[in-house]
């Protein structure tokens, strides 16, 4: 085996067949039990410069020290576990904010409350050749959000810092 | 006209010669700095480097910086991209998130990544596919009213198209001809190149991170630290050569590699290895020439009730230095390690590794008990040197890059309201302030500028290529 | 072979000069022949191209050439920095003469040495004075020359020297030359076609602006690495390694900041000698901040925490922006590994299919990392590393570097300072030689401008002695005796 555990369980008659990632920084040189984050198996590692020198063996009703940070399922469409599933997968937290997305984030105002160009999709704006000019004509282009600016700026939102 | 000698002359006394004057000469020296460079009024300044016309045939980081430099000192920078797909920055973005749009409106959803940030400042985008000969006939009419390019494609590419220095320096001669990549000529020289792998091959990755038995790991800088300071060193090559050309006519051709600028800027890493034969190894968070001098891991955080885990879990380290005698000795005595002090008494002491261990282990001890903000105060309330390790909010929030216009909003003509750290306060200058006009612009924003505005083709001509896709 | 010879071994003492350039010559092995590098010119059917590189480009033609920047007089000041060191040392490699302003008892920058190891000082040749490898690492091609500009005489003899310079590089605390009557404000009137660059750390003003401790001690980097985020960007997650054992924020191993301002410095004194050459402008105020010049080059850090609050976390070997693009551990280090369009991603996969069908199979048909925007999620790049680090475990360096170069793909391994020095390319360069100083020949790392047509950088000479130019440079430059100098020597002055 190696730095995954492809989980073999049987679970209502069926291999459990999950992935779960052991990603490479925090498991180089490891020892302990860590949880499958489909069917909750633990399993015993002891991993020596990134090889799996001992593992993984099953050890029922043992509490694991840790869980995989991802985990997904290629016979279930790659359905996943992200990072901090609970009692899944190990939370992860040294992200840039709470929650992340992944996807891009639509965002339509500055955090000072002013528009900015982050959402799409844009309506067509282009001259010839997809030339642009100096100006966002935002209240043409985009008269909802100009609203909301207007509702914003009414409502004390917008800020200079 | 003799004078007469009863007569005081004011310009004809040393120092101030006129009332203005005499307020600058009475002035703080702070006040008088901040005088000098008037934040906020740098468009009301000259550019040092108008009428440099430059061509940034470039990509990712490394040497579009290298013409944004120019860029932001007031050169008119043309940028020129692959049509319909541009180059591949603009599809960098952090953890796939952040996007401004529009890229084109050939393809509404998508947007260009953050991750074209500061690289491209100012520049006018315009589209061209070299592969077409007919293209290379109008690449070669910008040429003729440029001052030089930077390009970045493997070694011959351009010179198959007779587009590198031997050919366009036959029709411009004062054409300054930068290549910037990984390699250059060499038994590497097809080689690709990133900033990661100049970090990697060039030394500077094997001696940032904790040492092996404080159970670290390498450590990237986290910044593409190599392509911008490559870009930044080009900026140099690109300025000392305008110098020379304006002794000689001449222009020139500059070969740049950015995977040898970490091993420049590694100090006495390779002379000791020469001399003495030593590996020199990571050191963590600390310094191996001074001591006290390195960062710190406090018990608590600064905001342990904030929403954003970088301020909850990370606002723990503070940046201590106390080497020189006095200082060290002020620090043992406050924080209760007077015996360290009588131990490591001499500099030369207590830098030793050994020491280092020893000491740094007593101070984050010493500080389990306390947040960093409290061991920041503590140590400068008694005179010495701590500051906290800062994260992005603080730096928005900073009352001195503020003040400084290092960090400020820009209302950007086509993307609206961005917030800008780069250009400005990357060296302050008095009369011919660098500047931010724009932050990008989307693929070809520029085509009709360029081509008809500069270069005079006809609009049919420039729509007929646009709807080849030669640009 | 060299003969052999019987040492004893008490301390570490007695291994210098076991390891010398005369002991153990550089290169190991010798660098590849051009027939060698001829053959990799010629599968890519660049040879011609490629040999009117080297026949133009070459490093060993340097000296042959023009310098750029003759004729041109710089004035440095300061203490403990290499920022105000790098600047003038990019005007010494470019051409300009550059002379150094030390107090009479030397920068104190040349007393340290790694780990306080005194046995790690170089030796002059001549004159058997010692001074710490940095130092002298990062004084190229300038005088130097020593003068406490704290007695009145000496501000005299600086205020003359200033006089004629075209740029004078400060790296004082904000408001001492000031302070002693001989800052910007004072020398412009001596002087006004003058560029004053001043380079510290935070700034000459504002609320952070550089401090001093109540002893005197100076801020130095990484204070501004520190302050501006950028440590606080770098290093391990706590989450991939326990905090306080690798999982925290890390500093630069060098001092960055000083680099990076010292170029920037550079730069705009030259943009500003252009303006005040080509379009009649006259001198000006540079300031250039550590700080600063690091917060330009901070990507897009400033500007995504105000698109949505975002705080940039630490990646580790990784990177946030792309896939692939990190390095990983190895069978013997880390292994770097680069490829983000979709072009070299596959073939990263298909190289690692190679020996483990099955990364293809969990990586290739994974639907999510099918986009190469969509690749950059965090899980998707824990997916993605996972999998090559597995590959990785059983390759070494040189393996994997091979195998992956077959692909395409830019890929090295991370190089320990003595593999650097020994890597084929930078010795055919070479970017790492051996150059003779005063101090006997040095292995240094050569400026990377030094590859141009016309008028490349180069360095002819690196550190001094304090106050070797003494005497040179007062005649010249303020027209001081022999006899002057001595006098002002005996004062202390000089």
């Amino acid at each position: 085996m190696c730095d995954i555990i492809w989980c073999k369980k049987e679970v209502n008659g069926k291999p459990c067949d999950t992935i779960n990632y052991l990603d490479p920084y925090y498991f180089w040189n490891w020892e302990g039990t860590i949880n499958c984050a489909e069917c909750g198996t633990v399993y015993y590692i002891h991993m020596i410069q990134g090889f799996m020198y001992r593992g993984p063996e099953e050890r029922d009703g043992e509490k694991p020290d840790t869980s995989p940070i991802y985990a997904d399922k290629p016979y279930d469409g790659y359905s996943s576990y992200r990072p901090g599933v609970n009692g899944r997968t190990r939370p992860f937290q040294c992200t840039p904010r709470k929650e992340l997305l992944g996807v891009a984030d639509m965002v339509k105002f500055s955090i000072r409350g002013r528009p900015v160009r982050g959402w799409r999709p844009q309506p067509p704006s282009a001259g010839l050749a997809g030339s642009h000019g100096f100006k966002w004509d935002i209240a043409k282009l985009s008269p909802e959000v100009w609203e909301e600016y207007q509702k914003k700026l009414a409502a004390g939102e917008v800020k200079d810092w | 006209m003799a004078q007469d000698p009863r007569v005081t002359r004011m310009e004809e006394l040393p120092g101030p010669k006129s009332k203005g004057e005499m307020e600058e000469f009475k002035m703080p020296y702070e006040e008088y700095c901040k005088k000098l460079f008037d934040i906020g009024k740098e468009h009301t300044k000259p550019r040092p480097l108008k009428g440099i016309r430059w061509l940034s045939c470039t990509m990712y980081i490394f040497t579009p910086h290298a013409v944004a430099n120019l860029a932001e000192l007031g050169a008119e920078v043309i940028k020129l991209e692959i049509p319909r797909m541009g180059e591949p920055m603009r599809h960098t973005s952090p953890f796939n998130e952040v996007y401004l749009y529009p890229f084109s409106d050939m393809r509404p959803t998508t947007g260009t990544g953050l991750g074209y940030t500061n690289a491209n400042p100012n520049k006018y985008f315009i589209t061209i596919d070299y592969h077409i000969p007919e293209m290379r006939e109008v690449f070669y009419s910008l040429v003729k009213k440029s001052d030089g390019m930077t390009e970045l494609y493997r070694p011959g590419t351009l010179d198959k198209w007779k587009m590198s220095y031997r050919y366009l320096s036959e029709i411009n001669p004062r054409f300054i001809y930068v290549w910037g990549g990984g390699f250059g000529y060499g038994p590497k020289i097809f080689g690709g190149s990133y900033d990661i792998l100049g970090q990697a091959h060039a030394g500077l990755a094997s001696i940032t991170g904790m040492h092996e038995f404080m159970g670290g790991h390498c450590s990237k800088c986290t910044n593409w630290v190599i392509d911008w300071q490559s870009g930044n060193l080009i900026s140099c090559a690109i300025m000392a050569a305008i110098h020379h050309r304006r002794k000689t006519g001449l222009g020139t051709m500059i070969e740049f590699s950015q995977v040898q600028v970490p091993t420049r800027m590694l100090g006495h890493t390779t002379t000791m290895y020469g001399k003495f034969g030593i590996v020199r190894q990571r050191w963590g968070n600390w310094d191996t020439q001074l001591a006290v001098h390195g960062i710190i891991l406090c018990g608590k955080s600064d905001f342990p009730d904030a929403e954003n885990p970088q301020d909850k879990y990370d606002a723990r380290y503070v940046m201590v230095s106390a080497f020189q005698d006095r200082d060290f000795k002020e620090l043992c005595d406050i924080t209760g390690l007077k015996e360290l002090y009588e131990k490591y008494k001499a500099h030369k002491d207590r830098v030793e590794g050994e020491a280092q261990v020893e000491i740094y282990g007593a101070l984050e001890r010493w500080a389990a008990d306390k947040s960093r903000s409290e061991v920041a105060k503590f140590l400068t309330d008694a005179g010495l040197l701590a500051e906290p390790v800062r994260n992005d909010r603080e730096v928005y929030e900073s009352p001195h890059y503020r003040e400084r216009g290092t960090v400020r909003w820009m209302e950007d003509p086509l993307f609206g309201d961005v917030l800008v750290h780069g250009g400005y306060s990357t060296g302050l200058m008095e009369k011919t302030p660098r500047r931010i006009n724009w932050h990008w612009r989307p693929l070809g924003a520029d085509n009709k500028k360029i081509y008809r505005d500069l270069l005079g083709f006809p609009l049919s001509k420039i729509e007929e290529w646009y709807k080849k896709a030669y640009i | 072979m060299p003969e052999k010879r019987d040492i004893e071994i008490n301390s570490r003492a007695d291994t210098i000069g076991l390891m010398d350039l005369d002991v153990r010559p550089y290169p190991v092995t010798p660098p590849p022949s051009y027939e060698e590098v001829k053959s990799t010119y010629e599968r890519r059917k660049a040879l011609e191209f490629c040999d009117w590189a080297e026949d133009n480009l070459r490093f060993e033609k340097r000296y042959e050439k023009d310098e750029t920047l003759t004729g041109l007089t710089v004035l440095d000041i300061g203490l403990w920095r290499l920022g105000h060191k790098f600047c003038a040392s990019l005007f010494g490699e470019a051409g300009a003469e550059v002379v150094s302003i030390e107090p009479p008892a030397g920068d104190p920058l040349r007393k340290l040495t790694p780990f306080g190891r005194e046995e790690y000082f170089l030796q002059n040749k001549e004159s058997g004075e010692k001074c710490g490898m940095e130092f002298v690492n990062e004084t190229v091609n300038t005088y130097c020359v020593t003068l406490d500009v704290e007695t009145a005489e000496g501000r005299e003899i600086y205020k003359k020297m200033a006089a004629n310079v075209d740029v004078l590089i400060d790296g004082m605390p904000p408001g001492y030359m000031d302070d002693l009557g001989i800052g910007y404000r004072q020398l412009k009137e001596l002087n006004p076609r003058m560029v004053y660059v001043w380079m510290g750390m935070m700034g000459q003003w504002g609320p952070w602006k550089d401090k001093q401790s109540k002893f005197g001690q100076w801020m130095m980097e990484p204070f501004a690495s520190a302050a501006n985020s950028w440590i606080h960007n770098t290093g391990l997650a706590q989450d991939l390694l326990p905090r306080g054992k690798g999982g925290d924020p890390t500093r630069p191993a060098i001092w960055l900041a000083d680099y990076v301002a010292g170029a920037q410095g550079f730069l705009n004194a030259l943009a500003a000698l252009y303006w005040r050459d080509e379009q009649g402008g006259t001198g000006q105020m540079i300031e250039v901040s550590g700080a600063e010049a690091l917060l330009d080059i901070l990507d897009f850090d400033i500007t995504w925490y105000g698109f949505n609050s975002s705080i940039k976390s630490r990646t580790g070997g990784w990177d946030a922006c792309l896939n692939q693009y990190a390095w990983n551990p190895c069978k013997d280090g880390y292994m770097m590994i680069g490829g983000q369009t979709d072009k070299l991603w596959y073939n990263i996969g298909f190289c690692l299919e190679r020996d483990d069908p099955q990364f293809g199979r969990l990586i290739h048909e994974d639907p999510l990392l099918k986009e190469m925007a969509a690749r950059n999620a965090l899980h998707a790049l824990i997916k993605t590393y996972t999998l090559t680090a597995r590959w990785l475990r059983d390759t070494n360096r040189v393996e994997a570097e091979t195998k992956l170069l077959e692909y395409q793909v830019a890929a090295g391994p991370v190089l320990y300072i003595d593999e650097v020095c020994e890597f084929p390319h930078f010795k055919y360069r070479p970017w790492v030689y051996v150059h003779e100083t005063d101090y006997g020949p040095l292995l240094i790392a050569s400026s990377p401008a030094s590859y141009q047509l016309r008028a490349p950088f180069r360095c002819k000479w690196m550190g001094r002695d304090i106050g070797y130019d003494n005497y040179e440079i007062y005649l010249r430059w303020t027209g001081m005796t022999q006899s002057a100098v001595t006098a002002m020597k005996q004062k202390g002055v000089i």
